[in-house]
């Protein structure tokens, strides 16, 4: 995904989505008490928070997005994971990633990091498994 | 390069000659969990399945039965699990325990003169998808799960939806393991209506209680959109 050339242009992407309230929140040496509260607010608990208004806007499923929550269905149906794990989990990606991805993007990169957290697969399984897929796309005319 | 505008960072990341990352990661997984045994092709096949056959289309059933049948309708409020068995929706299927993500505790919010019910879930998404399918993308937001249980007549009014202040609004949050429906009211000049003709004015929306059933309005034919092509005359 990212090639040795393009890794100055990723590090300044990767830079542009630390906090605007950076300075303090940039591994500081003290923080109050309420920092630290506000840093423990579960990332999912968003209800009361104010926002603007924006367009409410419908989008088909793509078969990829559809697929990924069958395989999320599946693992829970199976008994590798149960819904209050995947939820946690996706709490647990942090900020950037809880809010940055698109929806069912969140929960493919949980399925995955729980198959790896759980021993499952190991990460050199995984890595093997995305470069095999890619090309395999790749090669597709 | 430029650190804030740059055209290509700018492309979506799924577009026509680029794979996507994500899809990578769902064949991968997918993939994987398979070879590892951990669910196998059929099970994904059957709740794909399963899921491809779900939609508003069950929900629009259960409110134009309660319409029409007064007995039904006190038994879909009294136990909405059991009662959608009736119109043949069983929400422990597909696994015969229910899907892992929407469980089997099914309530049905009553609309009256006094009481509009509306839902949401604040924490992530959750919805009957046995009785209403996958969930709008909408509903998923940040946004809609912000505001709605804080200023429920602002954003109902967004979607078109305002209420005299002696009606209650009821936002009515998903965040454990109950699933909810709202039963919207039967609006005025569907006397005499079939149950197919009443089902087809239900649309997923006023299930969700963002919208009130129209007379003239189906989920297969919506009204024409405010916005013309001059974007003028619907401006009035």
């Amino acid at each position: 995904m990212s090639a040795p050339n393009r890794f100055d242009e990723l590090q300044h992407r990767v830079a542009d989505l630390a906090p605007v309230f950076r300075e303090p929140l940039d591994s500081p040496y003290e923080i109050s008490n309420e920092l630290f509260a506000a840093l423990r607010h579960v990332l999912h608990d968003v209800g009361g928070q104010p926002d603007i208004p924006v367009e409410y806007r419908e989008k088909e499923e793509e078969p990829w997005e559809m697929s990924t929550y069958v395989t999320c269905e599946c693992l829970g149906w199976r008994g590798v994971w149960n819904s209050e794990e995947r939820r946690r989990a996706e709490n647990d990606l942090g900020a950037t990633l809880y809010f940055g991805l698109p929806y069912y993007a969140r929960w493919a990169t949980v399925a995955a990091k729980t198959l790896v957290a759980k021993g499952l697969i190991t990460p050199d399984e995984l890595s093997a498994k995305l470069d095999e897929v890619r090309a395999r796309r790749e090669a597709r005319p | 390069m430029s650190r804030t505008h740059d055209h290509d960072t700018h492309a979506p990341i799924r577009t026509s000659d680029e794979i996507s990352e994500f899809e990578v990661l769902e064949t991968a997984v997918r993939e994987l969990a398979i070879e590892k045994g951990l669910f196998s092709q059929e099970d994904h096949r059957r709740f794909a399945e399963w899921a491809e056959s779900v939609g508003p289309h069950g929900g629009s059933r259960l409110v134009a039965k309660a319409w029409t049948d007064p007995d039904f309708k006190a038994r879909l409020l009294a136990d909405g699990t059991e009662t959608c068995k009736e119109v043949g929706i069983d929400w422990h299927d597909p696994t015969g325990s229910g899907t892992p993500s929407d469980y089997t505790y099914f309530y049905v919010l009553e609309n009256t003169p006094q009481v509009h019910n509306v839902i949401v879930c604040t924490l992530c998404s959750c919805y009957p998808r046995p009785v209403l399918g996958m969930s709008p993308d909408w509903y998923r937001t940040p946004n809609y799960r912000r505001r709605l249980v804080r200023w429920p007549r602002e954003v109902l009014a967004e979607f078109g939806l305002h209420f005299p202040p002696d009606v209650e609004i009821r936002v009515h949050d998903s965040n454990q393991k109950s699933r909810f429906m709202v039963l919207p009211m039967r609006p005025e000049g569907t006397e005499g209506w079939t149950e197919e003709q009443l089902a087809a004015i239900v649309t997923r929306d006023t299930m969700i209680g963002v919208a009130l059933p129209q007379v003239d309005w189906t989920a297969q034919q919506p009204p024409n959109r405010v916005e013309t092509a001059t974007g003028q005359e619907g401006r009035r």
